[in-house]
């Protein structure tokens, strides 16, 4: 038995599923290219896999990550690749099998990409405006929990931000606290963005990696 | 692929996966090389047309032709209807993100008569006028099929041409006439005119209706050489008919998220409220081979892990043991497990249970339909309580706890001991598993109760009779519930409103086509979804055309009088139908298709179980 981790591109239509629905597809996938990965026991046996952090509905993520345990312990990493591909929707992709060399609770950064368009301000009045929501002292949030709505300061889970401003967009390009504990959602900066310019604007995000506590690139 | 506006939208509603497409198997194409779009649109969510069997068989089966792209097409729900609506996005098919209105054929499957307003408003949304008269080139064909197409009069002024039967071969027939016509430059209306000519094609605009003044039908008239009946169709050999060997797979949950494999057509049973065991009439089976092949084959190429075996009753399959042998064969070591979803009270075996719970304990689900045996011998269902009782215990002792059992209140001839007796089954049924030694220890039974409101259908033996009204039914729906004296027992049952419309349109005529189009104008969708469908706004609707809903609903028809549909001909001879409605007043039941041919009509067709040998022959 071998612990092996799979990396895929979440995109396109893909983009628009739930975290639920990304671990059926996945587990379909597996069942369909017959490759010699662990199952369950029990009634209802079905493939192990595991997400080492998921990803929310409507990103896109180029570095995603899954775990399972392989029963046969010299299988090819290339034919995982190209079997699983051959078994999974056009908006997943798996590009890398490799041992994992960290524990998913190692998680603490995720590195996004969010492209941000506004219908009623340029694209210059974005970055302006952007820059100066950033440098405040405080970002509060409202926050779901399970004791109900509390307000949270996101601020500090704001390792580092850098803005670009591009043609029709502007990229702010954050690293985030991630993982099980003190997690910020990207979609918290920009809800409390669109509330600082009191407009609605449209936020095309993605995940580009993930980190552990010394910013080290998770593998 | 998605329209780039689209997109900016798909965050703001809910399940976004519903309108995105890309899903594994999905059948894209190039269009510049191919002749005939066809839009196939399922007029509900996404997750209830993409469960849909026949949407499945016949999207393979067009693509299977490198001429014809079929594309799926699915109601957007409100929330996304909204958005679509404001920023101007006409309604789009899933595989191309081309707007519906681009398309040659826009085709509809009618599984539900409250499915209706939502054809219309996926025709608005498109940008395609609703009326037929208003369509006038020899594109945007609308056409239909499905069970609902058997009385098509509601909506007549809306579809061009209807199917009527099973589609796989008429649809490829008309196709290939359309391409025919459209080399010729003919017109739409000769094209429609040569539709007519082919069998199981109706064609409503050449049929002219004449009423009397008390609202029934005086005559029908075909115009232009048009057939007077128009049959059905029917594929005669299942074994070599289409059925796809790979489904759309879809990206997010759906209703019935599983492989499905058809084993046969048509029921032998003969129950006297039931519109599918007349219309599907006779039984076809397929054989363990094909069957066995074919779902070996879905399970390879989609990778689900779970197949149901469809069909009505399915425990008639004639070779249901060795099939399930088959299966098991391989299916434990692919881990595949089997279901069974549609088993009679007396199909239920020690050794058909042994099979399909190898893999996953689902729930168990009975249809007993009426309480008492007299009102079970008045609608033919032919189950005696002991079968239930017998079948109950097996279950329990197989380590089941929880049985479903439905019911219909509201079936003619029912009266109040009847509604009490269905009670009175279900506490027979919680008695029985106290008395099971085998049961598991330690728990509890569940009952539930399910009680639906009886609707009559067309081509039934019921097809005269008034539906209950729908004061009669809430009586007997609370009667029911003071009459359960056990938590044990959980009591369900489906909206009245609903149902009392379903009978209006079930059995409407060409009238109620101006409530449609009104309906449509007012934005009415939805009407199967209690989050959108409203009675009172239907009341003043019907109010507003001068149309009364109860002369449809619950009215008493008599035998001689012409019915909006009897121009269609299912192949069950009306007379049979007008027998066994007698039979139901006598409280007497007919054998079922395999213990003595009844003559019902439909050994015309020379084929399936009209030609079985039966035991008891000699």
């Amino acid at each position: 038995m071998k612990n092996v981790r799979i990396w895929f591109k979440k995109d396109y239509e893909c983009r628009y599923i739930s975290h639920l629905d990304l671990n059926r597809c996945m587990l379909r996938a597996l069942h369909k290219s017959k490759l010699p990965v662990w199952h369950t026991e029990g009634f209802n046996p079905h493939p192990f896999a595991t997400f080492p952090l998921p990803l929310s509905l409507g990103f896109r993520g180029v570095n995603e990550c899954m775990d399972v345990k392989l029963e046969n312990d010299d299988y090819p990493f290339e034919k995982i690749i190209s079997k699983l591909n051959e078994c999974l929707p056009k908006g997943i992709k798996v590009f890398n099998v490799t041992e994992p060399l960290m524990k998913s609770g190692k998680i603490a950064f995720a590195k996004f990409s969010i492209n941000l368009s506004c219908d009623k301000i340029n694209t210059s009045k974005i970055a302006e405006k952007l820059s100066e929501f950033l440098y405040l002292d405080k970002i509060e949030v409202e926050k779901k929990s399970k004791k109900g709505l509390k307000t949270v300061d996101i601020k500090q889970g704001i390792k580092s931000a850098k803005i670009e401003e591009k043609f029709d967009f502007v990229t702010l390009n954050v690293v985030l606290s991630a993982g099980s504990s003190d997690n910020v959602n990207p979609n918290l900066i920009v809800s409390a963005f669109e509330e600082y310019l009191q407009l609605p604007v449209y936020a095309d995000i993605t995940r580009l990696d993930l980190y552990n506590s010394d910013m080290e690139l998770f593998r | 692929m998605i329209p780039k506006e689209v997109e900016k939208l798909l965050l703001k509603v809910q399940k976004p996966g519903r309108y995105v497409g890309g899903e594994l198997n999905e059948v894209i194409k190039d269009k510049d090389n191919i002749d005939v779009r066809f839009a196939f649109c399922f007029p509900d969510t996404y997750e209830v047309g993409m469960s849909h069997l026949g949407m499945k068989i016949l999207y393979s089966q067009f693509n299977s032709k490198d001429y014809i792209w079929c594309e799926r097409v699915f109601a957007p729900w409100v929330d996304m209807e909204k958005e679509m609506i404001e920023n101007n996005i006409p309604l789009y098919a899933l595989e191309s993100g081309d707007p519906v209105s681009d398309f040659d054929f826009i085709g509809f499957t009618l599984q539900y008569e409250l499915s209706y307003t939502n054809m219309l408003n996926m025709l608005k949304l498109s940008g395609v006028p609703i009326k037929s008269c208003d369509r006038h080139n020899l594109t945007q064909i609308v056409v239909a099929g499905g069970p609902c197409a058997c009385n098509p009069e509601p909506i007549a002024e809306f579809v061009d041409l209807f199917f009527i039967g099973e589609g796989e071969e008429v649809d490829l027939e008309v196709i290939d006439l359309f391409r025919k016509c459209r080399d010729e430059a003919k017109s739409k209306s000769e094209f429609l005119q040569m539709c007519s000519q082919i069998e199981g094609v109706y064609v409503p605009s050449l049929y002219d209706v004449a009423y009397n003044d008390d609202g029934t039908i005086k005559s029908f008239t075909p115009k232009n050489n048009a057939p007077s009946v128009v049959h059905k169709r029917l594929i005669k050999d299942m074994n070599t008919s289409f059925y796809p060997d790979n489904f759309v797979v879809p990206l997010i949950e759906i209703v019935h998220d599983r492989a499905v494999q058809e084993i046969f057509r048509g029921c032998i049973r003969g129950c006297r409220f039931c519109q599918a065991g007349f219309i599907y009439r006779p039984v076809r089976e397929k054989s363990p081979e094909t069957i066995n092949a074919q779902c070996r084959a879905l399970c390879e190429n989609t990778g689900y892990d779970e197949v149901s075996l469809s069909s009505l009753s399915s425990s008639d399959y004639s070779q249901i043991v060795p099939l399930l042998e088959k299966i098991n064969e391989w299916s434990k070591e692919e881990k595949v497990s089997i279901s069974l979803p549609s088993l009679r009270v007396d199909g239920f075996t020690d050794e058909i249970m042994d099979k399909i719970k190898t893999v996953r304990k689902s729930g168990l689900t009975f249809a007993p339909e009426a309480g008492s045996q007299r009102l079970r011998d008045v609608i033919n269902k032919n189950v005696l309580e002991n079968e239930l009782i017998s079948t109950c215990e097996t279950a329990f002792n197989g380590g089941w706890t929880t049985v479903k059992l439905y019911f219909m209140i509201g079936l003619p001839t029912e009266t109040i001991e009847d509604v009490e007796a269905i009670v009175k089954l279900g506490q027979a049924v919680v008695d029985t598993y106290y008395k099971c030694t085998n049961r598991p220890k330690g728990r509890s039974v569940k009952v539930t109760v399910s009680a639906s409101s009886f609707v009559p259908k067309p081509f039934t033996p019921f097809q005269w009779e008034p539906q209950d009204t729908i004061e009669q039914l809430h009586e007997k729906q609370s009667h029911i519930k003071e009459c359960i004296t056990t938590k044990k027992i959980q009591f369900n049952y489906h909206d009245a409103d609903t149902s009392f419309l379903e009978a209006v349109f079930a059995r409407g005529d060409r009238k109620l086509c101006k409530v449609m189009e009104l309906a449509c104008e007012k934005g009415f969708h939805f009407d199967g979804w209690n989050d959108c469908f409203s009675l009172e706004k239907w009341l003043e609707l019907f109010d507003e055309c001068g149309i009364d809903p109860s002369f449809y609903a619950n009215r008493r028809r008599s035998f001689d009088e012409i019915l909006p549909w009897d121009h269609i001909d299912y192949g069950v001879n009306k007379s049979y139908l007008i027998t066994e409605c007698k039979k139901a007043y006598e409280d007497k039941t007919t054998p079922h298709c395999r213990l003595k041919c009844n003559n019902c009509g439909a050994a015309k067709y020379g084929e399936g179980v009209c030609f079985e040998k039966r035991k008891n022959m000699v």
